[in-house]
């Protein structure tokens, strides 16, 4: 079980990236869990000087863009 | 009703007018713009310069770049910043980051210059990055303690290294180039090359029609609907549509849809720069210098980006797309209320308020920056309306000044970073400032001699100098305790 964070205030980028990670999983045929973290404290609590910010099992993988579904799927893989 | 009915005017007329070519001519680039800076530079280019490590004079400019090249948004400001603060070069570079980065972002600034003029835009971009460095400054001095304290921190996340690719730097060189194309009031620019009468005989009946429907009244210097200015509405309206289906989905790749909305907004620059009157039984259209300048941008725009990875390209666009979905519908709204609101206020309240450059009109003009929320950009129409109504210039210089960089809810978000003490030493020098910048400005549009002002900015830097020096001595004593 997978548990995917998006970090982020809720701007378009967040939802964007959300639903491209939520696609990503689907078709990798993963269950996972996501949460978004909106709380600006417990997103800097990662390293990261840009939102959208993606974390798969508490490891950041990317910020501050927009990855392809196939970029997630290979993080989700990894 | 018929009270209701001029109101609703009022907003309309504001409305068109902020259609109207000569903002198109600026907005449609600047969006582009902060697409590709958001999509195109990358952050490390520029972080890296912002390290613990970095000396000062070389992370106070790269915090006032970072503000103006990468803060478009908020989604970049608050982390940024905090990322700045707590594990970058301190709480110095960090507010001069933010303090910078709501009045020297393109956006900003291409649209002060459009709606209030280009040396309203200047004296904002100059005093806002001078003060922001010397805002920054005082923090710094104020609350050396707490960077001490950071120290320990490590520094890997401003170690990362990157530059801007040569087809990212040509696209935002020839962007700008396209803006300043649409914007300059400048010979050869506004000068008729050739001009075509269309026989088109309804032409000037629609122009009856439009000022019917939009009435305005020029001596108060409002603007009504042209016929060029119908054909723009028609042609963001396509935009939109196209761009809805084509830019939505562009992460994972461009269909038909995106050529069309991109291929509508070129013709849509091109149409704006035209110049179009109705005549007796037809239409000119004058094909001024505007056009001939927009096209070639526009060639050197599409040159450049075809050089681009497709993942930069299909980001740029998203991002360019993003910005005009957060950003201008909320102006459309947020410019018909302002319309409204000013056939409320009476001239008179205004001219008794802040219609002379002293001390109380500027301090009433940042109070009302502090207190008033307004969405991005929606300030510089609200300042338009102020102008309009009689405000002097330094007081709007202000407010200006004031209104972006500090709301309730600005204040709030920063608090939850840097704590009450600090936040509320960085409000009380931001009003403080912002009253300065707006008394100066005030002065040099009344006529004030540039040597009194050289001379009066001096007398404050030594003021600031000598509040620093008795500061740093008294941190030099809390170091060593005799």
């Amino acid at each position: 079980m997978l548990t995917i964070k998006i970090l982020g205030s809720g701007c378009a980028n967040c939802k964007k990236l959300e639903a491209v990670a939520r696609e990503a999983a689907a078709s990798a045929g993963l269950e996972a869990e996501f949460v978004k973290v909106t709380d600006m404290k417990a997103i800097m609590a990662f390293d990261l000087l840009a939102t959208p910010g993606l974390v798969i099992n508490e490891k950041l993988v990317s910020s501050g863009r927009i990855p392809t579904q196939a970029e997630v799927r290979t993080w989700l893989a990894a | 009703m018929s009270y209701v009915l001029q109101l609703l005017n009022g907003g309309a007329g504001n409305l068109a007018a902020y259609l109207a070519a000569h903002v198109l001519l600026c907005l449609l680039p600047a969006f582009f713009i902060a697409g590709a800076m958001a999509a195109l530079i990358p952050k490390a280019s520029i972080t890296r310069w912002l390290g613990r490590t970095r000396p000062h004079y070389v992370s106070y400019p790269a915090a006032a770049a970072a503000g103006s090249l990468l803060a478009v948004c908020s989604c970049t400001i608050v982390p940024l910043f905090a990322g700045i603060y707590r594990k970058g070069a301190g709480i110095g570079p960090a507010i001069t980051f933010l303090f910078f980065a709501p009045a020297g972002n393109i956006m900003a600034l291409a649209y002060t210059g459009s709606i209030l003029g280009a040396d309203f835009a200047v004296a904002r971009f100059l005093l806002c990055l001078l003060f922001g460095i010397g805002i920054g400054l005082l923090m710094a001095l104020l609350f050396w303690r707490d960077d001490a304290s950071h120290d320990a921190q490590t520094d890997a996340l401003f170690a990362d290294k990157a530059s801007i690719s040569p087809a990212a730097v040509g696209v935002l060189l020839s962007l700008v180039a396209l803006l300043i194309a649409g914007t300059l009031k400048l010979w050869p620019l506004t000068a008729t090359v050739t001009a075509v009468d269309l026989p088109l005989p309804w032409a000037e009946a629609w122009q009856a029609t439009l000022v019917r429907w939009v009435p305005f009244d020029a001596a108060k210097g409002e603007e009504g609907v042209s016929v060029q200015g119908s054909l723009l509405i028609v042609l963001l309206v396509l935009i939109g549509l196209a761009a809805y289906k084509g830019i939505e989905n562009i992460i994972e790749g461009a269909n038909r849809w995106t050529w069309t909305a991109l291929g509508l907004a070129a013709t849509t620059l091109l149409v704006a720069a035209l110049r179009l009157t109705p005549q007796a039984g037809g239409l000119e259209v004058a094909f001024t210098g505007r056009v001939f300048a927009v096209g070639v941008a526009l060639w050197a725009v599409g040159h450049y980006a075809r050089r681009l990875d497709s993942a930069d390209w299909q980001s740029w666009l998203w991002e360019s797309w993003r910005f005009v979905k957060q950003i201008f519908l909320l102006l459309v709204v947020g410019v018909f209320v302002v319309g409204v609101i000013r056939q409320l206020i009476q001239p008179e309240w205004i001219q008794a308020l802040a219609g002379r450059n002293s001390v109380p009109a500027n301090a009433v003009a940042v109070a009302f920056g502090v207190f008033m929320y307004f969405p991005t950009l929606v300030e510089v129409p609200v300042a338009r309306m102020f102008l309009d109504l009689g405000m002097h210039p330094g007081p709007l210089l202000a407010y200006l000044m004031a209104d972006p960089e500090l709301s309730l809810q600005s204040i709030l978000m920063i608090a939850a970073v840097i704590g009450r003490p600090k936040t509320f030493a960085y409000v009380g020098l931001v009003a403080v400032f912002s009253i300065i910048a707006g008394l100066l400005y005030g002065a040099w549009v009344d006529g004030v001699g540039f040597g009194w002002l050289a001379l009066s900015m001096a007398a404050f830097i030594v003021v600031l100098a000598g509040a620093l020096a008795w500061l740093h001595g008294r941190q030099h004593n809390a170091i060593q305790p005799s």
